[in-house]
């Protein structure tokens, strides 16, 4: 009885911190919801509840706006291959390093490690001018491979320094195991280390993901014609006619990524869990 | 379903992208973005079947009377394009982008051919070419520049235009005639404001003059300093805002705050004012007439009783900023100067379409292109009510409208000290009792006078 | 010993890479080259910009420190500082007790679980531009859902409603708010990674010890959180001191007088950017690198040094 007790109590605990958070961390995902099935005139219109829809809604304007005359579905495509290009060169770059950083380097591996990470440490509002004469050299201006070419110089130094952090957790053990079995440095990486650090690779894809989809600052300074731009940019820029930002349609733009990226992370969150608690000990 | 929005303003910018889209969006657009490096997809032109010789590409704001994009998109360039064998691109982004993205060209040494900002820029002047030829050939076709663009985009010490404005917008005051009515005023007098204030608000209806860190706010500010007398500098362009004027000026202001407005005015962007107004609450504000297109176009309940006059009188008359200026500017490294000098030109020449398409928003700068005869039986023939309700637009423009820096030319260090806001700033200061109205204008006038000693040192002023 | 004993026979080539030195390098240097190269530019050119008058494009005169000098005696500067420290610090601290406490609650398992943690973790998931959107117009002078709420109950008078963006106080709160809003759930995630990564071992000896609880809480998972910890706070402290997203879209470093939310990072925008004085706007940029470079490695020492015990 004294156990079930406890168990309720700490059950309802759970419920009691994770419930408040959930609300107040998706109340603006409500809000967003509601603003963008809503009529035009309705939400310009402070006797409807902005809680609910009104008489005229919910409708499907906004969305039908925002796919038929702006470039939206062009600005998804852009972000999700940006985004599938960065994450693939920072774990090329990154996954490597980390290991060695984590595991080979000495002396001279700690001051690298600090090195690459001090330079995640330089705004963005620092470096997009020099950047964008960087671009021009290049040709890459006013297109989406300058972003592909810009965002790893953030997302290696972080990356590089979570997979630090990450193989320093796999104990050397199982390494020096497939060692004294023979197997060589090459492919201890290959069959050993590599199957563990899933779960890590997995957190490098969503954190970068993540980072490049959120990034502006060199995204609207780099690419200004509109059917190049992202979606951050693209959304910003053209729904927005300084005098009139169309709500409506920027609600529809905000709610389209997100939810399937929450989905995918939610999804992705148990996997990398898992891998903390089971794979080492497998 | 339902929307009160034009469908045509919003098709306009975006027939290009319905053909991509058909033409499997997706992938050309990668692959162009792929293998082109950088090459931009040009307009129409291209699915006529025929290469059209020369290329121009420019790059401006998204308008705010979004009929005159669909103008200027879909008319004016293609067909300049077609007559002078010449493929234009029109890139479009927010106003407030438009500082950031004009650096980075300029540091990129690369970009578009013709750049455009609502204010004159003039700490490019090194990085553009001498835009004399242009507003000598348009001189010719039309009659002078006005003296308003003249002081705006020209440098008296360097003799050099660096810059071309196309048009300017007056800055009216928009009111609610049944509110003001309902209390038996009008705002004829910057005295009559401050008396009908705190009755305005009382009706739930106060005041918007914004005082935030956005260009509303700077201009109106700077116009109701310049009804006081009191001026940032003068036509030495020395700083000369240190004076018992602009205390007055700053104490009244202080004293509207106070009695008749809420705090949201320390919050505004540029379009707060507009949406304050749209939200039946506003009873009068300072915005060019795209406050009053929207509630139009949108059907809003007192879009009748919206009425336009000039600035309201100080003690030193009336005199206003216009609310933006057009200019554009050919850059050094452009590609095809030639053509971008002849669009401007033409552009200017043939103003009265883009006046037309604006909805009277931009007006000429150059006065012969529309004269204002032309502009009063225009705007005459506006069904609106009350029917002649933007005639006082030619007055304020041809009376009450000067240039940022007046009696002085708009210079960089003039230019700095808008982008800092720090005439709003020092409103606020005293409007919310932080400072006294004697060490808030001192403040300012330190602050200003640093940033004007840097751009003397560099030989711009 | 052992390791030279059961060196395989095989193609010569891969013996190279049993030295680990060797295999360091090459497994390293791809990374290194590829920032070095691609940051290293750019960063010494945005350093050498910092000592020159420059105004636009990249050239102008070498001005030393006057720049840096300037700036240090500029009040508008000084507040920018003290509101980033604010800032940063006021949001971390909402973000580290908050993601704390529902990483340890989501360690266990209860009903509707999944869905509360893909309602936490939407702020994350959502470009922040767009999500930024939502909270103007949550937050509009005419329209906030927060105004009509207290309209409609009677709490406030429509004239008397806060403003959130427009009144200094209020305006830094909601931008802390946000920001924190913004950043919960991914320090979440690092928490969970944390504690997910405690051996089970240990939580069966606090098991056996009888340690439960608060108690378990403070002597177990605590001390072994400390370095996860470390971490989630260091990333959350660069990225919020180095981002202007939120400060740029809610406010633009408003509203007046003294600029209520003015952050370094605007504020080196505005300077370098929008007026056109890319020589001190660059200087300004540069103030957070070293500040930033010693809160780290101070940070890092201290996560390490836990590590070790």
């Amino acid at each position: 009885m004294e156990a079930f007790g406890r168990v309720l109590r700490e059950k309802g605990l759970s419920y009691l911190i994770v419930g408040p958070f959930a609300i107040v961390l998706a109340f603006p995902f409500y809000v967003m919801v509601i603003t963008a099935f809503k009529d035009q005139t309705e939400f310009y219109n402070t006797s409807v509840t902005p809680y609910w829809f009104g008489k005229h809604s919910p409708t499907w304007a906004n969305a039908s706006f925002l796919f038929h005359h702006t470039p939206y579905p062009t600005w998804l495509a852009n972000t999700a291959i940006v985004g599938v290009c960065v994450v693939a060169i920072t774990l090329v770059f990154a996954l490597p390093a980390g290991y060695a950083l984590a595991r080979l380097a000495g002396r001279v591996g700690q001051s690298l490690g600090v090195g690459i990470f001090l330079t995640y440490l330089i705004p963005p509002t620092l470096l997009f001018i020099p950047f964008f004469a960087v671009i021009k050299q290049a040709h890459l201006t006013d297109s989406i491979w300058s972003l592909v070419l810009v965002y790893p110089s953030f997302t290696v130094p972080f990356s590089t320094w979570l997979l630090m952090g990450f193989f320093k957790t796999i104990p050397q053990e199982l390494e020096d195991a497939a060692r004294v079995d023979g197997a060589s440095r090459l492919k201890t990486l290959s069959s050993v280390v590599f199957p563990i650090s899933i779960p890590g690779i997995l957190t490098v894809v969503i954190f970068s993901f993540s980072l490049c989809v959120n990034e502006f600052v060199y995204a609207f300074t780099f690419i200004s014609p509109s059917d190049q731009k992202m979606v951050s940019t693209g959304v910003y820029t053209d729904l927005i006619r300084g005098d009139l930002p169309e709500w409506g349609a920027i609600m529809v733009a905000a709610l389209i990524p997100s939810i399937p990226l929450a989905l995918l992370y939610n999804m992705f969150l148990d996997r990398f869990i898992a891998g903390f608690t089971g794979g080492a000990f497998r | 379903m339902a929307s009160s929005d034009d469908p045509a303003r919003r098709e306009g910018r975006y027939d290009r992208r319905e053909l991509l889209r058909k033409a499997g969006a997706g992938a050309v657009s990668v692959g162009v973005a792929g293998s082109g490096f950088g090459q931009a997809f040009y307009g129409p032109m291209r699915f006529k079947g025929r290469w059209l010789k020369g290329d121009l590409t420019l790059i401006t704001w998204a308008h705010f009377v979004p009929a005159f994009d669909v103008w200027f998109d879909k008319t004016w360039a293609p067909q300049w394009g077609q007559q002078n064998d010449v493929q234009v691109k029109v890139d479009h982004i927010l106003n407030t982008l438009l500082p950031a993205r004009a650096q980075a060209e300029v540091a990129a040494n690369g970009g578009h051919d013709i750049f455009f900002d609502l204010a004159p820029r003039p700490q490019f002047e090194d990085n553009v070419i001498n835009h004399n030829e242009v507003v000598q050939e348009v001189a010719r076709k039309v009659g002078p520049i006005g003296k308003l663009a003249r002081h705006a985009t020209f440098n008296p010490k360097t003799k050099k235009y660096f810059a071309f404005s196309d048009n300017y917008v007056p800055d009216p005051v928009i009111w609610r005639h049944d509110i003001w009515n309902g209390i038996g005023m009008s705002p004829n007098t910057w005295d009559s404001v401050r008396t009908a204030a705190p009755k305005l608000k009382a009706a739930g209806h106060p005041l918007g003059i914004g005082q935030s860190a956005e260009l509303d706010s700077n201009m109106a500010l700077m116009s109701f300093l310049m009804c006081f007398g009191s001026y940032v500098q003068n036509e030495q362009h020395r700083v000369t805002i240190k004076n018992k004027r602009t205390v007055e000026a700053v104490k009244f202001m202080a004293d509207i705050y106070q009695r008749g407005e809420t705090d949201e005015i320390f919050g505004w962007d540029p379009a707060g004012n507009n949406n304050f107004l749209y939200s039946g609450k506003g009873s009068l504000i300072l915005n060019a007439i795209s406050a009053t297109r929207t509630p139009e176009d949108r059907g809003l309940p007192f879009a009748n009783d919206l009425w336009i006059w000039p600035i309201p009188r100080g003690p030193h008359g009336r005199k206003g900023y216009e609310h933006v200026m057009g200019c554009w500017w050919i850059w050094k490294f452009a590609n095809n100067p030639a053509a971008a000098k002849k669009f401007l030109a033409d552009l200017e020449i043939n103003y009265r379409d883009a006046f037309v398409a604006s909805k009277f928003y931009n007006f000429p700068s150059f006065p012969g292109a529309v004269p204002f005869k032309q502009i009063r039986k225009l705007v005459a023939q506006d069904k609106h009510k009350p029917l002649g309700k933007y005639g006082v637009l030619t007055t304020i423009a041809q009376r009450y409208t000067t240039n940022p820096g007046y009696p002085g030319y708009t210079n960089a260090a003039f230019g700095e000290m808008f982008s800092k806001f720090l005439i709003p700033q020092m409103f606020a200061q005293v409007s919310q009792k932080k400072m006294s109205a004697e060490d808030a204008v001192s403040a300012a006038n330190h602050d200003i006078q640093d940033i004007y000693t840097k751009w003397r040192k560099l030989g711009k002023i | 010993m052992e390791a030279l004993a059961a060196r395989p026979r095989g193609r010569r080539w891969t013996n190279v890479f049993e030295r680990p030195g060797v295999l360091a390098s090459v497994l390293i240097s791809p990374a290194v080259v590829f920032v070095t190269a691609l940051v290293g530019g750019p960063l010494a050119l945005a350093i050498w910009l910092s000592f020159t008058n420059a105004t636009t494009g990249l050239h102008g005169k070498w001005v030393g420190l006057e720049n840096f000098r300037h700036e240090w005696g500029n009040p508008a500067f000084q507040h920018a500082v003290w509101h980033t420290f604010l800032f940063t610090v006021i949001s971390q601290a909402i973000v580290l007790v908050g993601a704390g406490l529902i990483a340890h609650a989501l360690m266990k398992n209860f009903r509707g679980k999944w869905l509360l943690r893909f309602l936490i973790l939407l702020p994350w998931a959502a470009p922040i531009a767009l999500s930024l959107m939502a909270w103007k117009w949550m937050f509009d002078t005419s329209y906030s859902i927060f105004n009509w709420t207290l309209i409609h109950t009677h709490v406030k008078a429509p004239l008397d409603v806060p403003q959130y963006l427009a009144q200094p106080k209020l305006a830094m709160g909601s931008v802390i708010a946000v920001h924190a809003w913004r950043i919960l759930p991914f320090a979440v995630v690092i928490f969970l990674a944390g504690l997910s990564s405690i051996p089970k071992e240990v939580d069966d000896a606090a098991a056996i010890d009888g340690a439960t609880g608060l108690r378990k809480f403070w002597s177990v998972t605590l001390p072994l959180q400390l370095p996860i910890a470390t971490v989630a706070l260091l990333f959350g402290i660069v990225f919020t001191a180095t981002d202007m997203a939120v400060v740029y879209i809610l406010t633009q470093g408003g509203p007046p007088p003294s600029f209520s939310t003015e952050m370094v990072t605007t504020w080196a925008y505005k300077t370098g950017v929008e007026s056109g004085s890319l020589g001190p706007g660059a200087a300004i940029s540069l103030f957070l690198l070293p500040v930033l470079a010693v809160v780290s490695i101070a940070m890092l020492l201290f996560a390490r040094r836990r590590e070790v015990s």
